[in-house]
């Protein structure tokens, strides 16, 4: 390179080296004739079979078919609102609705949905369906299963110390004694990912206080400093410190599934968790999910709390929205997806093969004839006798706070701060 | 990394005195231009875009931009309890990074520049960790230190702790040995060939003398180095400013906000928050913190140099 | 201090008290780069044993190692394995499966994507930093001290500082998602280091080799190629070396700058693989081996070039 003799050379070199860059650049952009839909997914969990049922499509529809691309949780969360924001969002938007379809929805950045889905309204799970409906008009559809957090526990464990698992909260500290007494860590907490410890912060508060204790947070901005969150705060890091928790929670990463593993391996006897880890751990760990030892439960009754027992927390689905932003021709593949393909009855099939609860109406008989019918009746029960489903709290708020929750939590959980701080801080990055 | 060095201090010297014979004619701009014109646009033009960012409320998603005044920085120099404790998060790693590397390179670039052939032997495997990505090495010291792989599994007959990552008393320095790790071998090849050009007689000269080896060291060794010393602090200094990469893959992305240094703090506030305004206020701390290092690092060699200088005469 | 006092005598312009030629009087190609690498003249720091140093030599070499051997061995292991077996010893079944998934996961693509964008980054940096350090030592106008003031204002300046308006600026320009988007800023802000390396170089060409080529009446390019390229060779090693190792191993820009798989660089792809493979840690680590092979390569075939060349420049 140092040694080119002439002027020429070297303006040649700087050209190839630009031709060179452009020719790759090539696929970046898109080619052009009509149908180039594309749909970002997430990694694990029930997503795999997402991409079975795009691949599906695709060999169905291959003037229509559609690009996916699949994400790790933060990472997407990442990108995707930088995507938006630019412009360049995938034709079919994923959000867990909330805050953030909101946002969209204000950006004028999704189109409506409501003609192309009469018929997937009529299916699905009204409480379901309607997260995705704004003033009467569907934005959002669910796509895969319904995502309630349960409690999972490690049955050989508990014949171990000999106690049963616990359906109160006085049953929970009477087990936290007891398997620390033996060694055994009562919960797995993938507290390095934060986001596992908000299921925490989630039931202790609506055991405690109920569901209108975030509501009037969320909706009428009232302040952090309530009751029931300092008091759900408060137990999270007492759960830290007395061996609640495992004493390398703050380490564990759900990414890497290594909460699920501690509960598979016998170190940690419980862990709480989304309805998609059953279909991680069966996947991931099939020893333990075939030993009979895997046990699932809802979260236990705080015994003076105000709060319906009934209520669950977790996700109700992940939605697709369609953006506003993608030309007329992906749209129109995207809403033909939609439409045509959307919980198609080999995609339920597989769904409810790996372990995932799709939000339809009338799918019982089709349950009890599964593998995972037990799990899968348990989860159909708590959705539908739930007096009240809460969206997990990081997607409920809007996009711009949402970090500012998981950076406290994870101050909570480091012990950096006081619950009180916590509410400070939170009414300070809200404006509250 | 992104090092940055400076040697203006020698700089300074040689154009003072080059510059009384100049030619008559020098080149024409175009010579110029193109690096001109590549750095002004992509570097001082989002330079000033920071700035102007930091006075904005601007949300990508919406659409929408408005003018909030010093409204952005009130609240990251105010409310915001993390600038602060970014801020000191910060001075502990540049100062533990500085601390760990500076000897440690110093000293193995000595043992490096020796004759025996073994020592060159082990000169070529310390340039391995110059091979890998910073990502690689997030990854491969986030298995080894993982409470479940790696070296708690292997080593759990030793009274080692295991929660090398999430324990906030441990993983700052963690994260000072890991990057240490990663720029050590470069700042000691710079060492090493910092110890070849010292000339030999003057070793002669003190053998006969009867000097020691610590004599020796301190002596001829330290002070022939000084420049060597000068580039590998600034590259070392500046560069612990940019240490983002290795920190947010080492922590998995969602890093525990106790080794949330500033290049992170900015990079969550600006990608993960996308509130642009306050991370662009870090921005400017950021650029702030840097020019002010780099300005006093070529203050504190110029005026080591003058010392010198006058010692020589 | 005697000796040390002495030697300043001998050279009294203490910026060069570092120059390894100027004992040997000539200025020379090969400057620099001879007297560091090959070796030809190093000398013999001491006569008797370098304890502190051998030992720490010996320890150092174990804090390098023991990462390396541990993920070279566990990318050979299945995750079975790995669980069930003592992680710090090889495993008696190595198995090659970890590596086919990675290469199976378009590993070749992202290589190539690395290749290219390391390449002309490193091409453009390197031509218009040796022209800008031409114009920046002979110019006889206020501008060229003026433009190096502003170009080290750049080494100063933390590049993640600027990312935000720069996504914004790529954006704007319809680059994002693109090589061009990874490119052109990193030749950016590898200029000022560049500039300032080179500069060194060119100011010790002796004005009379300038001269003497005017005389000759040769023009500006004439003397850029075939005066100032020469004798900045060991320069330009070092920022080619440099800039692309920084460029190949970076994850900033990359991360921010681009999302799609086409245009997916291996720094990159190790972040992706790590959330793709999840829980599977060694094929994760068979990911992080394969992106190392390239450099691995290029270091066996080319060590001596690379650990002078890199040097060189900084030495000045």
């Amino acid at each position: 390179m140092a040694r080119t003799p002439s002027p020429t050379a070297c303006i040649a070199t700087l050209s190839a080296a630009s031709l060179l860059a452009l020719t790759a650049c090539g696929n970046g952009g898109g080619d052009g004739d009509g149908g180039d839909a594309s749909a970002w997914i997430l990694t694990g969990g029930g997503w795999p079979q997402i991409e079975d049922d795009f691949e599906r499509w695709n060999e169905e529809n291959p003037d229509q078919a559609i690009s996916v691309e699949a994400y790790e949780n933060d990472a997407y969360k990442e990108q995707i609102r930088t995507a938006v924001g630019a412009g360049e969002a995938p034709t079919l938007i994923m959000s867990w609705t909330g805050g953030a379809l909101l946002e969209y929805l204000e950006g004028e950045r999704i189109i409506p949905l409501t003609e192309h889905t009469a018929e997937l309204e009529d299916r699905i799970h009204d409480s379901v369906f309607q997260n995705g409906v704004i003033d009467g008009e569907t934005y959002a559809v669910p796509l895969n299963d319904v995502q309630p957090v349960v409690l999972y526990y490690n049955q050989e464990l508990f014949d171990e110390v000999g106690i049963e698992v616990p359906q109160t909260w006085s049953e929970v500290e009477e087990a936290i004694d007891v398997f620390n007494d033996n060694d055994i860590a009562p919960f797995s907490l993938a507290g390095g990912s934060v986001w596992p410890a908000l299921m925490w912060l989630q039931y202790l508060t609506d055991r405690h206080g109920g569901e209108e204790q975030f509501t009037s947070i969320i909706e009428d901005g009232a302040s952090w400093n309530n009751e029931s969150v300092l008091f759900a705060l408060e137990t999270i890091q007492e759960l830290g410190v007395n061996g609640g928790f495992i004493d390398t929670y703050q380490s564990i990463s759900a990414a890497q599934n290594e909460d699920a593993q501690l509960l598979a391996d016998g170190q940690a006897a419980m862990l709480l968790q989304g309805s998609w880890v059953y279909a991680t751990v069966n996947d991931d760990f099939p020893e333990f999910a075939e030993s009979g030892n895997f046990g699932f439960t809802t979260f236990p009754v705080l015994e003076d709390g105000q709060g319906d027992p009934s209520n669950i927390v977790g996700n109700p689905a992940n939605y697709w929205s369609v953006s506003a932003d993608a030309d007329e021709a992906s749209q129109e593949d995207a809403l033909a997806y939609l439409s045509e393909h959307l919980y198609n009855d080999e995609t339920v099939q597989n769904m409810l093969d790996a372990g995932s609860l799709p939000p339809l109406e009338g799918i019982e008989d089709q349950i009890a004839e599964t593998e995972d019918a037990d799990f899968l009746e348990f989860a159909n029960e708590l959705v539908s006798e739930a007096n009240h489903f809460q969206l997990s709290w990081d997607q409920a708020v809007m996009p711009e706070h949402e970090q500012a929750l998981m950076d406290n939590l994870s101050d909570i959980l480091s012990g950096n701060i006081t619950p009180e701080e916590f509410a400070e801080n939170m009414d300070a990055a809200t404006g509250v | 990394m992104t090092a940055t060095p400076k040697v203006q201090a020698a700089d300074a010297t040689r154009s003072g005195q080059r510059s009384v014979k100049v030619s008559r004619q020098g080149p024409s701009f175009i010579m110029a231009l193109p690096a001109v014109a590549l750095f002004g646009f992509f570097a001082l033009v989002p330079l000033v875009g920071v700035v102007v960012i930091s006075f904005l409320e601007w949300n990508t998603v919406r659409g929408s931009i408005e003018w909030v005044g010093t409204s952005n920085w009130e609240f990251v120099l105010g409310d915001r309890d993390f600038t602060w404790r970014a801020l000191q998060l910060t001075v502990m790693f540049v100062i533990g990074s500085y601390l760990f590397q500076a000897p440690v390179a110093l000293l193995l670039g000595v043992f490096m520049a020796g004759q025996q052939k073994y020592r060159a032997v082990l000169s070529v495997l310390y340039f391995l960790p110059l091979l890998f990505s910073s990502v690689a090495v997030g990854l491969t010291f986030q298995s080894l230190l993982s409470p479940n792989y790696g070296i708690s599994a292997a080593l759990d007959f030793l009274p080692l702790p295991n929660d090398w990552l999430s324990n906030p008393d441990l993983v700052m320095w963690v994260m000072i040995f890991v990057v240490g790790w990663c720029f050590i071998p470069f700042h000691a090849l710079l060492y090493q060939a910092g110890v070849r050009q010292i000339p030999e007689t003057m070793y002669e000269a003190a053998t006969i003398d009867g000097a020691g080896r610590m004599r020796q060291f301190f002596s001829i060794t330290l002070p022939q180095l000084r420049y060597t010393i000068i580039t590998s602090s600034t590259l070392m200094l500046v560069g612990s400013l940019t240490y983002f990469d290795l920190i947010y893959v080492l922590t998995g992305g969602s890093p525990a906000n106790a080794v949330r240094i500033l290049p992170l703090d900015m990079y969550i506030e600006g990608f993960s928050s996308h509130n642009l305004g306050n991370a662009s206020v870090i921005a400017v701390l950021l650029v702030t913190i840097g020019l002010t290092m780099s300005l006093l690092l070529n203050k504190l060699s110029g005026s080591t140099k003058m010392e010198s200088d006058k010692a020589g005469a | 201090m005697t000796h040390a006092a002495s030697t300043e005598t001998r050279h009294p312009d203490a910026g060069r008290a570092l120059d390894p030629t100027q004992p040997d009087g000539g200025v020379e190609g090969t400057k620099g780069f001879g007297s560091t690498g090959r070796g030809t003249k190093p000398v013999k720091p001491y006569q008797s044993r370098n304890v502190i140093g051998g030992v720490l030599g010996w320890v150092w070499l174990g804090v390098i190692i023991l990462p390396i051997y541990f993920i070279v061995i566990t990318s050979f292991r299945t995750r079975q394995d790995l669980a069930s077996n003592n992680q710090l010893v090889p495993t008696t079944e190595p198995t090659l499966t970890n590596f086919q998934r990675v290469i199976e996961n378009d590993f070749f693509h992202f290589f190539t994507n690395s290749v290219i964008v390391t390449l002309s980054t490193v091409t453009v940096v390197l031509a218009v930093s040796v022209m800008a350090a031409y114009y920046i030592t002979r110019s006889t106008s206020w501008g060229g001290s003026r433009i190096f003031q502003l170009i080290l204002l750049g080494i100063a300046i933390p590049v993640q500082a600027t990312i935000i308006p720069v996504y914004y600026l790529i954006q704007f320009l319809g680059l994002y998602d693109s090589l061009w988007a990874l490119i052109l800023p990193q030749i950016a802000f590898a200029i000022p280091l560049s500039v300032l390396i080179i500069v060194n170089f060119v100011r010790d060409i002796p004005n009379e080799l300038f001269e003497s080529m005017r005389v000759d009446g040769a023009g500006e390019w004439t003397i850029l190629t075939s005066l100032v390229l020469p004798m900045a060779k060991p320069a330009l090693m070092t920022v080619g070396i440099y800039q692309a190792l920084q460029v190949w191993n970076g994850f900033l820009f990359p991360l921010v700058l681009t999302q799609s798989r086409d245009v997916r660089v291996l720094p990159l792809s190790l972040w992706e693989y790590q959330g793709q493979f999840g829980v599977d840690v060694p094929a994760t680590l068979a990911a992080v081996v394969l992106s190392a092979v390239p450099l691995l390569v290029a270091y066996i075939f080319a060590r001596r070039y690379i650990v002078a060349g890199l040097t060189a420049g900084f030495s000045k």
